[in-house]
This record gives C-alpha cells, sequence and structure tokens, in this order.
C-alpha cells in the first residue's frame, strides 16, 4: 500500500471528524479548546476511552466479550483508595496499586474462565456481579471519597494523563506486535483450532489478554476515581456502562488498522471519541441527545463497515455513468 | 463393557446434566421453604412476592429464547421494554383504556424488535451491536419521553386504573398463555425447528433454503410480543414509571436464560422453558437472601457463585479442546 493511502486511510476519520466539530463549534460562535479545561477534559476523555477500548478489544478480537471490564475498574480503584488512604499515600502510589489490583482480577476473571470453560460472556456476568458484590462488601455501600485529598485530585492534569496514554499505547504496541505472545495471540484470533493444533498454549495466552485487559482497568478506574472524587458503588451490572464507550473507537480503531496498525487506530479513535465529547460539553448537549447522537454515528459506521463494497460499488457506477 | 452399555451411560449423564437448572430449582424451593418455615415468614404473601417480582422476567425473557436460538444476543430488552411502558402509559392518559395501553406497550415493543432486526438483517450489521446501539438509543428515548411528559421525573397511570387486574392470577394467566404460545411455536411448528436448525449450522441452513433474516425477524417479533407484555405487566405492578423502571430487567433476561440451562451458542440444545425456571430460580435465589438478611454486596456475590455452578453443571457435557468463545 503507498504511503499516501496510508496516511489518507489512518488520519480521515479523526481530521474529518476535527473539522466537522470545529464548523458546528464555529458556526454557534464556540471555540472548540477555549480554556485550559477544555483542553483537560479533552485529553481526559482520550484517556479513558483509549484505555477502555484496548482492555476491551484484547478479549473481544478474540471472541471473548467481556462484561466484567467495569466491575475490574471498579473493585480495583476501590481496594486501592483504600489503601492509599490509610497509608496517606500519594496518586502515584494508587496509580500504580490500581494497575496491580487490575492485573489480579484481570487474571482471577481469565481463570475461572479457563477452568471452567463455559463461554466467556457468561463466565463475564458471573465475575461482574461477583466483583459489584465484593466492591459493595468492602465499602458497606458507601463507596470511597477522597473529595479531601488535595494530593490525588490533583493527579488528573495533562501531562500526567498524556504519559499515561503514551504508555498504554507502545505497551500495546509491543507486547502484541512485537512479542512471542503477540504472535500467538494473532495466530489464535484468527484460526483457534488450527494454532491450537500446531502447539500455541492457549490457556497461558487467554490468561495472559485478561490479565493485561484487568491492567488497562485498574487504570481507568483510577483515572475515573481521582476525576470524580469519589468512587460510587454499582450493583446489578451498573459498573458495565464504561464499556459502552468503547465500541465506537473499536470498530474506528479496526477500520483504520487496515491502513497502519490497528493499536494506533484505537487510539485515534479514541480521539474521535473524545472530540465528540468536548463538542457536547462546548455545546451543552443534554445527555439524552448525546446518546442518541453517538448511537446513530455508531450506526452509521458499522453500516459502512459492513456496506463498504456496496457503497463504494454505488459510486464507481455512477462514476462510469458520467 | 459393551458400546450400548457406555452409550446409555453416556445418555444418562448427559440427561442428568440438563435437568442440573431444574434440580437447582427444587433444591432453592426446598431452601426457601425451609429457611421461610425457621424463621417463621408468611409463605403465601411470599410467593405472591415471588410471581410478582418474576413474572416480568419470566414472560420477556421466554421471547427472548427465540432469538438467543438463533445464537443471537439482544441487550436491548430492558430498554425496550421501558420505553414501551412509558409510551404505554402515555397512552392510557390520552384514552383511558387499559386494552389500548395493552395493545401499545406490545405494538411499540414489536415494532422496535422489528427496528433491531430489519437493520441487522438489511444491513448486514452484527446483531449483538445493533442492539447494543439500540440500547443506548432506546435509554436516551426513555429521558426524552419523560421529558416531553412535562410532569417532573415520572409518567403515571392512577393506580385505580389497573388495580383490577394488579393480581397474582391475572399475571399468570398472561404469562400462561404466552408460554403456551412460545411452547407451541418453538416445539411443535416448523419455525421452533428452522430456528434451532439456523442457530446450530447457519451455513448447512442456507444451503438448505432457510432464509435466515426472515428467520432473525420473526425471532425478533415474538421477542417483542413478550417485551410488551411484560411492560403491561409492568404498569400493572408499578404504575408510576420513571427512567429507573426496569432497569435492571435487560441483564436479568440474559442471566435468567442462561441460568435455566439455555446454551447461548443457540441451536438444537436451545430450551423454550430455560428462561422460566432461571427467572423464578433468580427470584428465589433473591428471596432466600433477603430471608438471611445478607448484605446486599455478599448476597451478590453468592449470587454469582450460585449462577456459574449451575451453569458449570448444566454444561459441564459440551466442553471440547479449545477454549469456549
Amino acid at each position: 500500500m503507498k504511503l499516501g493511502k496510508k496516511l489518507t486511510g489512518t488520519l480521515a476519520i479523526p481530521v474529518i471528524t476535527l473539522l466537522a466539530v470545529w464548523l458546528i463549534c464555529s458556526s454557534k460562535g464556540v471555540a472548540l479548546f477555549e480554556t485550559q479545561l477544555n483542553i483537560l477534559t479533552f485529553v481526559r476523555a482520550i484517556a479513558n476511552v483509549s484505555l477502555v477500548t484496548f482492555a476491551l478489544a484484547i478479549n473481544l478480537n478474540s471472541g471473548r466479550f467481556d462484561f466484567s471490564v467495569g466491575s475490574v475498574a471498579l473493585l480495583s480503584s476501590v481496594i486501592s483508595a483504600k489503601i492509599v488512604l490509610a497509608l496517606n499515600l500519594g496518586p502515584v502510589a494508587m496509580l500504580l496499586l490500581s494497575i496491580v489490583f487490575g492485573a489480579i482480577f484481570g487474571l482471577i476473571s481469565g481463570a475461572v474462565y479457563v477452568s471452567v470453560k463455559l463461554p466467556p460472556i457468561i463466565v463475564s456476568l458471573a465475575i461482574a456481579l461477583f466483583y459489584e458484590g465484593l466492591a459493595f462488601a468492602l465499602t458497606g455501600g458507601h463507596g470511597v471519597s477522597f473529595a479531601n485529598s488535595a494530593n490525588l485530585l490533583s493527579f488528573s492534569t495533562i501531562p500526567n494523563l498524556l504519559i499515561i496514554i503514551v504508555i498504554a499505547v507502545l505497551f500495546m504496541v509491543v507486547v502484541f506486535d512485537h512479542t512471542r505472545f503477540g504472535y500467538e495471540y494473532k495466530a489464535l484470533q484468527s484460526g483457534q483450532k488450527v494454532a491450537v493444533n500446531t502447539g500455541i498454549k492457549e490457556i497461558p495466552n487467554a490468561l495472559i489478554c485478561y490479565t493485561i485487559a484487568g491492567a488497562f482497568m485498574g487504570a481507568q478506574g483510577f483515572i475515573s476515581a481521582t476525576t470524580n472524587g469519589t468512587i460510587q458503588m454499582s450493583l446489578n451490572f451498573g459498573s458495565i456502562s464504561p464499556m459502552f464507550m468503547a465500541f465506537l473507537p473499536m470498530f474506528i480503531g479496526g477500520f483504520i488498522g487496515r491502513f497502519s496498525n490497528d493499536k494506533m487506530g484505537y487510539l485515534l479513535g479514541a480521539v474521535t471519541s473524545a472530540l465528540i465529547s468536548l463538542l457536547y460539553v462546548r455545546l451543552n448537549v443534554s445527555s439524552s441527545v448525546q446518546q442518541i447522537v453517538s448511537a446513530l454515528l455508531l450506526v452509521c459506521f458499522l453500516i459502512y463497515l459492513n456496506n463498504e463494497g456496496v457503497i463504494r460499488g454505488l459510486f464507481v457506477r455512477k462514476e462510469r455513468a458520467v | 463393557m459393551g458400546n450400548d452399555t457406555l452409550i446409555r451411560k453416556e445418555n444418562r449423564k448427559a440427561a442428568l446434566f440438563r435437568l442440573a437448572p431444574v434440580m437447582g430449582l427444587v433444591f432453592l424451593f426446598a431452601v426457601f421453604l425451609i429457611l421461610a418455615i425457621i424463621k417463621d415468614i408468611n409463605i403465601p404473601y411470599s410467593f405472591k412476592n415471588i410471581i410478582n417480582q418474576s413474572v416480568v422476567v419470566v414472560v420477556a425473557a421466554t421471547g427472548a429464547v427465540f432469538i438467543y436460538t438463533l445464537g443471537s444476543f439482544d441487550i436491548s430488552l430492558g430498554a425496550s421494554l421501558c420505553v414501551s411502558a412509558l409510551i404505554g402509559a402515555m397512552a392510557y392518559n390520552v384514552t383511558g383504556s387499559v386494552l389500548v395501553m395493552l395493545l401499545v406497550c406490545v405494538g411499540v415493543a414489536v415494532g422496535i424488535s422489528l427496528v433491531s432486526s430489519v437493520l441487522a438483517s438489511v444491513f448486514n450489521l452484527p446483531v449483538f451491536v445493533t442492539t447494543i446501539a439500540m440500547l443506548s438509543l432506546l435509554s436516551a428515548l426513555v429521558l426524552v419521553l419523560i421529558g416531553a411528559n412535562g410532569t417532573g421525573d415520572v409518567i403515571q397511570v392512577p393506580a385505580a386504573a389497573v388495580r383490577g387486574i394488579n393480581n397474582v392470577w391475572f399475571k399468570l394467566i398472561v404469562m400462561v398463555l404466552y408460554l403456551a404460545f412460545c411452547i407451541f411455536l418453538f416445539d411443535f411448528m416448523k419455525l421452533g425447528r428452522k430456528e434451532k436448525f439456523q442457530g446450530g449450522n447457519p451455513v448447512c441452513a442456507k444451503l438448505t433454503g432457510l432464509n435466515g433474516k426472515k428467520l432473525a425477524i420473526a425471532a425478533f417479533a415474538i421477542a417483542g410480543i413478550g417485551v410488551g407484555l411484560g411492560a403491561f405487566l409492568t404498569i400493572t405492578y408499578a404504575p408510576t414509571l420513571s427512567r429507573n423502571t426496569a432497569s435492571s430487567v435487560g441483564m436479568d433476561i440474559i442471566i435468567s436464560i442462561v441460568f435455566g440451562g439455555m446454551p447461548v451458542s443457540g441451536g438444537a440444545r436451545s430450551k423454550i422453558y430455560s428462561a422460566a425456571i432461571g427467572a423464578v430460580s433468580m427470584t428465589l435465589l433473591n428471596q432466600i437472601m433477603l430471608t438471611l438478611s445478607l448484605d446486599s454486596g455478599v448476597g451478590q456475590m453468592v449470587k454469582a457463585m450460585i449462577f456459574i455452578l449451575v451453569v458449570y453443571i448444566s454444561m459441564s457435557n459440551h466442553k471440547g479442546n479449545i477454549l469456549p468463545r
């Protein structure tokens, strides 16, 4: 593929979105990035969305749908916040603890999946219920508040968030594109039975996937907690909602992945989502309209992805007719 | 040991595994009865509660079995139920007719289901992702409907209007009639066999001339009827509707179907009664937790463990050498 086509395919969606968002804002007389807070909102959205997208995509690309990612973020942030508040530690300690606990809870999810050998969607439902219940029991249902811990709340700055994003992307690219684990992951992804028959160990591979996904969700739980100053409890699958923000960037990432690297695609998908979120914020769009627009965008993009040949065919026929 | 004996032994074992959800239900029922006697709980009142709580999920989830049989998955049924109930209640407030309310509930739910299935069929979208987008759309629609009503955060049907039908017998009759309708379609009509064939092996089904798109539309329409009836029963039980109405029903449907022994991959092993067994079991489990006065968090952890245990036993006879996806 030629470099020009690669660049166009990679950057088309985020650039078009940026232009569209900028035009809409300009037509309403609003500057997209007016204050430092707008930039912070944008970067924070990228961090949150990209981490959830990585976590979800790791397993979903292998056909493992995981409802428990949100509950892993919830539980790991609850435990790390409790430890940090009890020992009066700083935000870096909380971030590291969140990642470690996220990885452990991810590993446990994976271990249950490979042990019971039930469809991952079923296992993830049980795990989500269990982790939500555990987080609720640990906090007595009151959640965790650190509204008075200024040092924890001060972590969510643009440079800190950018560092987390860069590390996450580099980690994804290195681990999934440049290690033996990554090659085996891809082999299992494209031909599970053949890969297993050729001697690839599927169980360790799946366990590592769940562990990495858990670590990402730990980091996302930390960002969410330190942004809000509280961690609120969820029961009866209340924790699954963060998962939904990852679908649009994931499909955009898949599309961009055809022209460059899919991990970069997920990041650019997250940038696209963050631009749309910033537009909502800048134009004070109500949450119901936000949901409707986001759902319609997802449907339209999926319709394009699943009917690309037909749509392109229509244009080609028109050109020939002309 | 002869081959026949071995086969008979394996068949017996498989039948036993298949019965795990039923045995789970019987076990939970026994535990509940024992606890009720020990703690001197009003048993008829508790049963009334169990029926009231489980009937909506039984009706909505039984219809959803048709979707699951195809190997598809609909996460938006809870939101669809909420939207149908809200529009049904608005229709009652305009017309003052309970029958109109029922018809609107069912009509809206079927309409929503058809939109999902047609979107998925016509545009070749993955059904699950379509239903995720529908979930967002319907959740937003709930907010819009409640906002448009202009009376605060709720839409209300006068309690007096539904008092006559807010009784256990009416709900049981609705549930039994709809179950009978679904069992008839699923176990005694070509539609059920075709759905199982399509879910079990879509390639073979296509080669033998089955139209997967038509089957999907039929499955979603039947599920829509269940959701509409569920919406109507929700109004009769709780006539004050808010954005949180039936908020947990969507996931309860999935849990009930799986708990009742339905394979998520669909196909020939699909059972129409799975949803009813699963929904009643989960409600019994909730009642047991309440009776034991367990902390909500601990109760949910116990529920998760029992869920995975029952599903593990009921599906443990069908494991290959690769991890399931």
